[in-house]
């Protein structure tokens, strides 16, 4: 694109006045930005519209006159518009990737502290506790009326529940204890599920609250936490 | 081609395959580079405003914080300047030296004058009374808030002081007697730079301060 003259000092006194009005044109743009701000007559998508669509329109009103463009030859405008489509595909990859993450709704830790009891249905692994003792079912079996040591087995430890409930979707599921005496790591990584409601044990060595631990989530590039 | 690139090939600048002065293109190529640079900013406080938008467990509105009559005056004085920054190598090309002393000056006042506001204006959000927006805390809490705000209009402000200082370098080149329409083309690409300055703001102006308005 070529905008050269056989008089250039003739040509100049020309964009003197292509300036000028420009720069009038970006000020009344600004001001008519500031104006919408302050009335708040439209709904905020309309703004966030309009805000746009003048920004363009100065955005391109400065760089192809201000900045020459329009006289250039055109590798200035691709060098440029190779920076800003790059920026641009950038910004939107990464407002789609922060649209979905995973928020923990409920992330709790609870020292499991039911009591035996008669004729109830245990399931294998299910914690009790019997005359200030921990005891862990061997089988699925329902109780008789006597506590029946045949079935348990005493374990060593505190029991602890510790149940999560995720939404957005998750790739990997970490949970670490933050205390040094109570050591604890569960990593799981579920499939696909949008909303993931879980929950696993844990002996520990005392007692622990919620606190104690620490939930990560990872879903694609987010790292989320407990805390 | 422009008037500068013609002017400058008038007083021999190397002939290049482009057709283009090679100082022009290495600028073409950084504004590029440093358009990716702004991106990257101006996304992530973007990102930050969304996935971090509660302080305290409410909606952090810093509309509070912000004072807007300021920025918006900083906005106008930037866009002056523009107008400054283009008469300013239209009268380099007429050979009008004092004019382009002028306009220069002008440039680097109102340059100057938006750098005074943003002093003031970070000045005002860490340190006035119910404010106290810091780089990691908004009024004592921990937030991201800060930190992104500052590094993306911080990084713009020291743009535009290198510009400043840019431009104070060609007005005290011009009291040595030595510039000519030969100069041009250097005055146009420290336009250029001047210019893009002026454009980021553009996007920074209704993205990073007018949307708190919309929200």
């Amino acid at each position: 694109m070529s905008g050269h003259s056989e008089d250039p000092v003739a040509e100049e006194s020309k964009r003197f006045f292509t300036f000028f009005n420009l720069s009038m044109f970006l000020v009344a743009i600004t001001g008519i930005e500031i104006v919408i701000i302050y009335v708040q007559t439209f709904d905020s998508s309309s703004i966030i519209g309009v805000l746009f669509a003048t920004s363009i329109v100065k955005f391109i009103g400065v760089i192809w006159w201000f900045m020459h463009l329009r006289w250039d030859k055109v590798l200035n405008t691709i060098l440029f518009l190779m920076g800003l489509v790059i920026a641009l595909a950038t910004y939107f990859a990464v407002i789609y990737m922060s649209d979905s993450h995973p928020v923990v709704e409920k992330f709790e830790v609870a020292k499991i502290e039911d009591q035996w009891k008669a004729k109830h249905v245990y399931k294998s692994n299910d914690f009790v506790l019997q005359q200030d003792a921990f005891f862990q079912a061997k089988l699925d079996f329902e109780s008789g009326d006597q506590f029946n040591p045949k079935n348990w087995k005493k374990v060593k430890g505190i029991p602890h529940s510790i149940s999560y409930r995720i939404t957005g979707g998750a790739d990997t599921i970490e949970i670490n204890s933050l205390k040094p005496e109570t050591p604890f790591f569960h990593l799981s990584h579920p499939q696909g599920e949008e909303e993931i409601e879980a929950s696993t044990t844990a002996l520990l060595a005392s007692s622990a609250t919620t606190a104690d631990f620490r939930l990560k989530v990872r879903s694609e590039a987010f790292w989320t936490e407990s805390q | 081609m422009s008037d500068a690139s013609t002017h400058a090939l008038e007083h021999h600048e190397p002939v290049t395959s482009t057709g283009i002065p090679n100082k022009k293109v290495l600028m073409w190529a950084f504004l590029g580079s440093d358009c990716m640079f702004f991106g990257t900013l101006i996304s992530t406080h973007l990102i930050y405003r969304k996935i971090s938008a509660t302080v305290g467990g409410n909606f952090l509105d810093i509309r509070d914080v912000f004072d807007i009559e300021l920025t918006s005056f900083s906005t106008f004085i930037l866009l002056a300047s523009s107008l400054f920054m283009a008469l300013a190598v239209s009268a380099i090309h007429k050979g009008n030296l004092n004019s382009t002393r002028w306009m220069l000056f002008g440039t680097i006042i109102f340059g100057a004058i938006f750098l005074a506001c943003q002093v003031y204006e970070f000045t005002h959000f860490v340190h006035a009374p119910g404010n106290e927006l810091t780089l990691s805390t908004y009024r004592g809490e921990p937030h991201v808030f800060g930190s992104t705000f500052y590094v993306l209009t911080g990084t713009h402000g020291t743009h535009v002081a290198i510009g400043v200082f840019w431009l104070l370098g060609w007005l005290a080149y011009s009291f040595t007697g030595k510039m000519s329409t030969a100069h041009a083309l250097d005055v146009e690409i420290c336009g250029l730079y001047w210019h893009f300055v002026d454009i980021v703001w553009i996007i920074i102006f209704p993205v990073i301060y007018l949307m708190e308005y919309a929200m």
